[in-house]
């Protein structure tokens, strides 16, 4: 309890500061603040009356700390502003490119974390011998590719030379097609920004499983196991594997939560219609209210996933709940 | 805690590989006016030019010759890796040892906000501000730099807590030492090593960031870099271009990317002595 009571108050902190920038880097801006809170794109739709109200939203008229504290209720009724690029609330741009990005790299990360895991037991388990080796020096060589070099080889070698997939979006537009060819279609333009992302998430899950395989293979533990006489096969996953698969959560944990801005780069290559691509289009276009929302959707899905992982960790492993 | 850590990167395969890659990188940044032969920034009208004998890997879409900005984007990338590995250790240094040798509500309230800055993403950061303030590669570093030290300092904190019951520190103490005179005399030397592991890693962490922003078309226009060359070739990939303009400069970046993993790799067993005994691998 106290662990958990210590970590929302640093999950406190994080997001305060994360509204507190929001807040003020609009507000050190010079000119006119309502041109920084809502980008030159309100300029031109904006009317006496709109001017009117805008300020009184942002209560613009009232010390800086009457103004943190309309932004900050803002927040908390759902309300993170209006785009004006789109002429729609942010939130509703948001969540409408959310559930590609969801798309993407939650099966990234479900097909990466398993690989990684396979491949790390494996590894540790055989360290040093031939297998071992190549997988490391491999999968550590891959891990050097960012993830957009990765899709961009990918992009040119399967979509561009070979033709086998699409070259950009999350669909064929104007198809009006349904049912399976549907999913098809989907399938077809998510497998090489899926298999960008992967395999250049590929090598942290397994580089951090060999790790702890190698010392979860030197604990008492595996020698009482070895010596009550249990199969190789029991041995490796049962005992050594299982241990070996909690710090990989962790980290598919925190992975978890940089889901929003995990396919950033990706997506901008592959054109794909995600939060990456919404963010990089509101960068260009200075839509200033939707940068500030995604910021804001990343720290909420951060703090939410770093609490799951809290509230899960001790479930795996009750030691951890012992050593509070 | 008395580790060779030069001996330990040595003796592995890996770290081998990962030294010369590195120093590969460092001397063509060094050699880049001479082995470049053009500036890497003057535009020309032979514009998206094949490689020839005078451009060795062609031109892009201005005119600039491809080589030499491969060459100068080796300079902006370890120039800011460096700058911002050597800025981030300090301020992990500062604030990790601190920490630890004073104690107290100081030591609560720095590792709070240690802990707060870990779990931001950094990339969302560095784009929020440049939407707002167009970045110099001078902002870009500090920036990095403020980012990145939390992980550092949290590191360096148990470190120096360690050291701090250790048997030398204390008679150093029976003897008068102030803790400013062990920390200097005493902790510091002994922590090289993982100093040593961490300001690799913010290197490289710093090489990957100034890539992807620079992809992203963040930064300043006027700096040559490879991050900027794939943002700039990836809108011709239906040209042949790509073969030598995207891929050299994303071979580069990765090259550059692998050498200081190896490194990293072959230094960890440094942090973590159960891993020891890696050096055949």
């Amino acid at each position: 309890m106290k662990a958990i009571k210590h970590n929302l108050v640093t999950y406190g902190i994080a997001f305060l500061f994360i509204v507190a920038l929001n807040f003020i880097l609009p507000r050190m801006m010079p000119g006119n603040p309502l041109t920084a809170i809502y980008g030159d794109e309100a300029l031109i739709a904006m009317t006496p009356e709109l001017k009117a109200h805008l300020v009184e939203r942002f209560a613009l008229d009232k010390p800086l700390w009457e103004q943190f504290g309309a932004y900050f209720i803002a927040i908390f009724r759902g309300d993170l502003g209006y785009s004006y690029y789109y002429n729609a609330p942010v939130l509703k741009v948001i969540l409408g490119h959310l559930p590609w990005t969801l798309l993407l790299v939650g099966s990234s990360l479900v097909l990466s974390t398993i690989l990684g895991l396979m491949l790390g037991i494996e590894s540790g388990w055989r360290r040093g011998s031939k297998t071992d080796r190549t997988l490391l020096a491999g999968l550590m060589s891959l891990n050097g590719f960012p993830d957009f070099f990765v899709g961009m080889i990918l992009l040119l070698v399967f979509g561009v030379m070979l033709g086998f997939f699409p070259l950009a979006g999350a669909l064929t537009p104007y198809s009006g097609i349904s049912g399976l060819s549907l999913v098809l279609d989907v399938l077809k333009h998510m497998a090489l920004p899926v298999a960008a992302l992967t395999l250049a998430h590929l090598a942290s899950g397994y580089l951090l499983t060999r790790n702890t395989m190698i010392t979860v293979l030197k604990a008492p533990f595996m020698l009482t196991a070895k010596a009550k006489g249990l199969s190789q096969k029991v041995l490796k996953y049962r005992h050594a594997g299982r241990n070996s698969m909690l710090p990989v959560i962790t980290m598919t944990g925190i992975r978890l939560g940089r889901v929003v801005t995990g396919a950033l780069f990706v997506e901008l290559v592959f054109a794909y219609p995600g939060v990456g691509q919404l963010t990089y289009q509101a960068l260009l276009s200075r839509d200033y209210p939707v940068i500030q929302g995604v910021f804001l959707m990343v720290a909420i899905s951060v703090l939410l996933a770093n609490c799951a992982v809290d509230l899960l960790y001790p479930k795996i492993d009750p030691r951890v709940s012992y050593a509070y | 805690m008395h580790i060779d850590l030069k001996k330990e990167i040595r003796e592995s395969n890996p770290g081998q590989i990962g030294i010369v890659i590195l120093i590969l990188v460092v001397v063509l940044a060094v050699a880049a006016p001479i082995i470049g032969r053009y500036d890497p920034i003057q535009q020309s009208a032979a514009t998206l030019l094949s490689p020839s004998q005078n451009h060795w890997l062609g031109t892009n879409h201005v005119g600039q010759d491809i080589w030499s900005q491969l060459l100068y984007g080796a300079r902006t990338s370890l120039l800011v890796g460096f700058s911002v590995g050597i800025l981030g250790l300090l301020l992990s240094i500062l604030f990790g040892m601190s920490s630890a040798l004073i104690g107290g509500i100081y030591d609560r309230v720095i590792m709070r906000i240690v802990d707060a800055f870990i779990i931001i993403p950094m990339v969302i950061v560095v784009i929020l501000v440049a939407a707002y303030i167009k970045p110099s590669l001078l902002l870009l570093i500090s920036l990095l730099s403020v980012l990145t030290w939390p992980g550092g300092a949290r590191v360096i904190r148990a470190q120096t807590l360690s050291l701090k019951q250790s048997g030398h520190i204390s008679a150093s103490r029976t003897f008068g030492a102030g803790w400013l005179y062990i920390a200097w005399r005493h902790i510091l030397p002994d922590l090289m090593p993982i100093l040593l592991v961490e300001f690799i890693y913010g290197v490289r962490r710093a090489v990957f960031m100034e890539a992807g922003l620079a992809f992203l078309g963040i930064g300043d226009p006027m700096v040559v870099s490879w991050g900027t060359m794939m943002h700039d070739a990836l809108r011709f990939s239906y040209l042949d271009v790509w073969r030598w303009w995207l891929v050299p400069a994303g071979v580069a970046l990765s090259l550059t990317i692998i050498g200081l993993t190896f490194i990293s790799h072959a230094a960890e067993a440094v942090l973590d002595p159960r891993l020891r005994g890696e050096a055949v691998a």
